[in-house]
């Protein structure tokens, strides 16, 4: 089985392919493929509660929610006001996961 | 498959696209390829677009004087570039497109980046175990 690493850095306030890739995220995560959704830079604004819908969607597809600590603390934000699914992740994480052979990635 | 002629392998291509300064893009792909050189990786980017700015002679040593911080000290993209290739010789590659260069009038690269025309661009595909495009051109 594939899988796979979505990284998503526009977030929701920039037009609709956020929300589109995050459908994207869910059609695979509900395919039985093993991914990950990485929300980056701007895409850290989507894991606020209520901020970004799909991602209800993706979440109750099993998608596993990772998020970028240094995008979020560069913008102000906690961990208690991100939804609670969302794990924090550092870059050594992101890094590794990318290097694994068996990982699809994809950077939005 | 067959590795690109003269390309040394690399575990990643990162093709770097988009303007340096429209949004955080180019901090994360350097956040990115220093983690994945600490973890042992091999590392070749493709400045393509905009980002094929990023390694100027022009831009100097530094960045402009802050006005908020007189006396700091900020590098400009081409020390930090010169130096992650300095720490990690044979281990990063920073290629530059020359089709985008010679369209901006960035023609004035540091040494240590190899242009390469667009038509070339599949044998760094070649010689990468995965390729990862980053931004839009």
């Amino acid at each position: 089985m594939n899988r796979h690493l979505l990284i998503e850095t526009q977030g929701p306030w920039a037009g609709r392919e956020c929300a589109s890739f995050v459908r994207d995220a869910t059609t695979l995560a509900g395919g039985g493929h093993r991914t990950r959704l990485l929300l980056l830079q701007e895409g850290v604004l989507g894991a606020v509660p209520g901020v970004l819908p799909e991602l209800e969607g993706y979440l109750a597809a099993d998608g596993e929610l990772l998020v970028d600590r240094y995008s979020v603390a560069q913008r102000g934000l906690k961990k208690e006001q991100l939804v609670p699914e969302a794990r924090l992740v550092d870059m050594d994480e992101i890094a590794g996961s990318v290097l694994d052979p068996v990982v699809k990635v994809v950077w939005h | 498959m067959a590795r690109g002629r003269g390309i040394p392998h690399t575990d990643v291509l990162v093709t770097l696209m988009g303007s340096p300064h429209g949004s955080d893009l180019f901090t994360s792909v350097l956040r990115l390829v220093e983690e994945m050189l600490r973890q042992d990786a091999a590392v070749q980017v493709w400045a393509c677009g905009y980002a094929t700015m990023l390694t100027q002679e022009g831009l100097g040593e530094s960045k402009p004087r802050n006005l908020a911080n007189w006396s700091g000290d900020y590098p400009s993209t081409l020390t930090v570039i010169r130096g992650l290739l300095a720490a990690h010789p044979g281990r990063l590659h920073w290629y530059g497109c020359r089709f985008c260069s010679d369209e901006r009038g960035a023609v004035a690269h540091i040494p240590e980046v190899r242009l390469r025309a667009p038509s070339a661009f599949a044998e760094n595909v070649a010689a990468a175990d995965k390729t990862l495009f980053v931004g839009v051109l």
